[in-house]
């Protein structure tokens, strides 16, 4: 009869302790495999944030470059002024050139640009019908799409905001769920050339429009040209999610004045200047991933000094740290259940091996080497193992899953309430992810509509797929088989040191 | 078969010494018994003898060889069989499995015959149900029975034995002691046994009293039949 008989006749004849054991030993490794599961499941979630939390490039015109020409101006003026008195300064304008169509064209032919938006912004004023008007300086804010590349408002702005897009599902008030369709349908790439627009449910209900009905729309009058009316038709009414709140500026539309357009109907509304022009173009990089590389292949595409290409990979980033913090907190438990449990084990050996010390001093009186003693406990422990796995490995499931609702609600809270610090301070800033972890802040150019995005994204990953997989079993198999070792070996001094003559003789 | 040469032992003095000097012979075929009052070392003797413990000066000869040398752990797997007072049977097996795990251990040339075991249970007189019987529930008569089977089965040429008589009637510790004689005499096997019980000794064939740290023989060993 070899150790490992022994080793199985020992459990057997000792159900009572054997099941304890195997208890004892299941609760440490249904931790660890929890500990585990949440590390693979946040893993997973980052990788697939990567598939599915897009980053996006924006080409803009570069507003830094813009004012710092803009103050060079200032300067020269004032010296030209000093050296001759009598001149009359001019304050100089800011002069934003706007993206020129050719230039997204050719980024959008680069590899791992998936799609792009282009978005035109402009306004124009009511004609044959009312804008909502907001009686007080108070409004709601549009989660995206109304104000994009403006940084503010103008002074001659219409009554109607003009969204120009080259679709309303690739808007980002739209793909984040801001604004659904409710009637008729939304603008797409075969809209581009036409005069088709998206109203408002507010303001189609005002003023009791439909799908199919025209209304007019009036440009601004310019310095080169008067205002000139259009005959729009309306193919789709959205409507406006209101929880966006924000303080809005003196003199800001409603949210519900935005009428949703093909970018060339917003520039035939801009004037003739604006032909084949967009304010920004937001291109969807397939692999959040490569953003960085995508990026600087498009700006050896473009002027730098005129146009800025700023990546936004914010909702992935966002999602990645949420996750690393999930990933942190299940490395701890799988480390500390695993610490803790070695010592349990341990001690349970030491215990064991003092409690059976009469059967080693047989053992050994009978020659048995000291290193099949040590086997035959360790395999008694592997069997218990096993079937601790066995048990935990269906239980797990329902731990990993209630630990990481816990663990994911916890780690959102604290990155959205650190995100939205970021955002408060940052401006037209990104969200930042988690503080002191230096987690790149990518700039939304005048877009609002980032933060929103990120949330929904966040949203996606709020639940955590824990799924047991072959792998997970054969790690926590790993871990308890380094456990049992360990704690085998701890207790293996006392096999060593045995003497069988003291246990055996004259007791 | 087993020598002891300038066998000496003390615990922490080596001028309190247990006994000094010892130059002893054990043959094959005779059972011995060593006798003494409690305390004078016998126990810590048989330890010696049965290589569970080390000599503090001289040396063991098993066939003229040194039993450290080889290694005790050897020496005890191949030569020796003991029976300790407390039966020390494995207390989660049933007799037949007690005697299956000996034979397994000390490489038995009768590793994993059931039969084997079974007969030597049998002759010792447990019954086939008795034989697979968890330990516990057999009475200590046919524990002790169950830890003598356990040396029988075992090739070793030497078995010892420590009070295998204690707490017996004396029904019980006649039959004990004929059957460390039967395994002296029927097996060849070279029986020690330490035990307290004079009368008990006075059935082996030789008698050793340790006493005043001197051992003498109170019964000479029979001389030995020659071999061819």
């Amino acid at each position: 009869m070899n150790f490992v008989k022994r080793a199985w006749l020992n459990l057997w004849a000792r159900k009572g302790r054997s099941a304890l054991l195997i208890l004892v030993t299941a609760a440490i490794m249904l931790f660890v495999l929890a500990g585990l599961l949440l590390r693979s499941a946040a893993n997973t979630a980052v990788a697939n944030a990567k598939s599915s939390v897009g980053a996006t490039l924006t080409l803009s015109a570069n507003r830094e470059a813009a004012f710092k020409k803009m103050r060079e101006q200032m300067e020269d003026q004032s010296q030209d002024s000093d050296s001759d008195s009598k001149t009359t300064p001019t304050r100089p304008s800011l002069t934003m050139t706007p993206v020129k169509l050719s230039d997204a064209e050719k980024i959008a032919k680069l590899s791992g640009i998936e799609s792009y938006n282009v978005s035109v912004s402009t306004s124009a004023n009511a004609s044959g019908f009312d804008a909502i008007e907001t009686s007080t300086g108070t409004s709601i804010m549009q989660g995206g799409g109304g104000f994009g590349g403006k940084g503010g408002f103008e002074d001659n702005s219409g009554d109607i905001t003009i969204s120009g897009v080259s679709s309303t599902a690739g808007a980002t008030a739209f793909s984040d769920g801001t604004n659904t369709i409710t009637k008729g349908r939304g603008l797409t790439s075969d809209d581009i050339g036409t005069i088709n627009v998206v109203v408002e449910t507010e303001l189609a209900k005002q003023n009791d429009l439909a799908v199919g009905d025209t209304i007019k729309l009036k440009s601004l009058k310019t310095d080169d040209a008067a205002a000139k009316s259009y005959t729009v038709t309306i193919v789709g009414i959205y409507k406006a999610k209101s929880s966006s709140t924000a303080q809005m500026g003196p003199g800001a539309s409603d949210p519900a004045n935005t009428i949703f357009t093909s970018y060339s109907f917003a520039n035939t509304l801009k004037g003739s200047d604006a032909k084949n022009t967009a304010d920004s173009v937001i291109f969807t990089v397939s692999t959040p991933s490569k953003v960085d590389s995508v990026q600087k292949a498009a700006k050896k595409l473009i002027n730098t000094s005129k146009f800025s290409i700023d990546s936004n990979d914010a909702s992935y980033q966002m999602v990645k740290a949420s996750m690393s913090s999930v990933t942190s907190f299940a490395d701890k438990i799988v480390w500390l259940v695993a610490i803790a449990g070695t010592i349990i084990l341990a001690l349970i050996v030491i215990l064991m091996i003092r409690e059976r010390r009469f059967e080693i001093g047989v053992l050994l009186a009978l020659g048995e080497r000291r290193g099949k003693i040590i086997a035959q406990f360790f395999c008694e422990l592997l069997v218990v193992l096993l079937v601790a796995i066995g048990l935990s490995s269906a239980g797990g499931q329902f731990v990993g899953d209630k630990l990481g609702e816990q663990v994911v609600a916890s780690a959102q809270t604290s990155t959205t309430s650190n995100s939205q610090g970021g955002f408060t301070r940052g401006g037209g800033q990104a969200p930042s992810g988690e503080q002191g972890q230096g987690a790149p802040s990518g700039q939304m150019p005048g877009n609002m509509g980032g933060r929103t995005s990120s949330q929904a994204a966040m949203q996606k990953q709020a639940k955590l797929s824990t799924r047991i997989t072959l792998k997970d079993v054969g790690l926590l198999t790993v871990f308890g088989l380094a456990i049992i070792l360990i704690a085998i070996t701890a207790g293996a001094a006392g096999i060593l040191r045995l003497q069988p003559k003291k246990v055996l003789i004259g007791s | 078969m087993l020598e002891t040469k300038d066998l000496s032992y003390w615990y922490t003095n080596k001028d309190d010494y247990l006994f000094k000097d010892l130059d002893l012979t054990f043959d094959a075929g005779i059972s011995y018994a060593i006798v003494g009052e409690s305390g004078t070392g016998k126990t810590t003797l048989i330890s010696l003898l049965a290589g569970l413990d080390k000599p503090r000066a001289g040396k063991i000869l098993f066939r003229g060889e040194d039993i450290q040398a080889s290694g005790l752990s050897n020496f005890r797997r191949h030569h020796v069989s003991i029976v300790f007072q407390a039966y020390n049977l494995f207390t989660y097996m049933s007799a037949l499995e007690n005697l299956m795990t000996a034979l397994s251990i000390t490489h038995s040339s009768h590793n994993g015959d059931r039969q084997y075991a079974m007969q030597m249970l049998s002759k010792l007189g447990l019954t086939e149900e008795q034989m697979k019987q968890n330990v516990q529930r057999l009475s200590g008569g046919q524990q002790r029975r169950v830890a003598i089977a356990r040396a029988m089965v075992c090739d070793a040429p030497l078995v010892v034995a420590d009070e295998p008589t204690g707490n017996l009637d004396e029904a019980n510790s006649d039959e004990v002691m004929a059957l460390f004689n039967q395994l002296a005499h029927d097996q060849g096997k070279c029986v020690i046994i330490v035990t307290h019980d004079a009368a008990g000794a006075a059935k082996c064939d030789a008698v050793l009293r340790l006493k005043h740290r001197e051992l003498t023989w109170q019964k000479q060993p029979p001389v030995p039949a020659m071999v061819d």
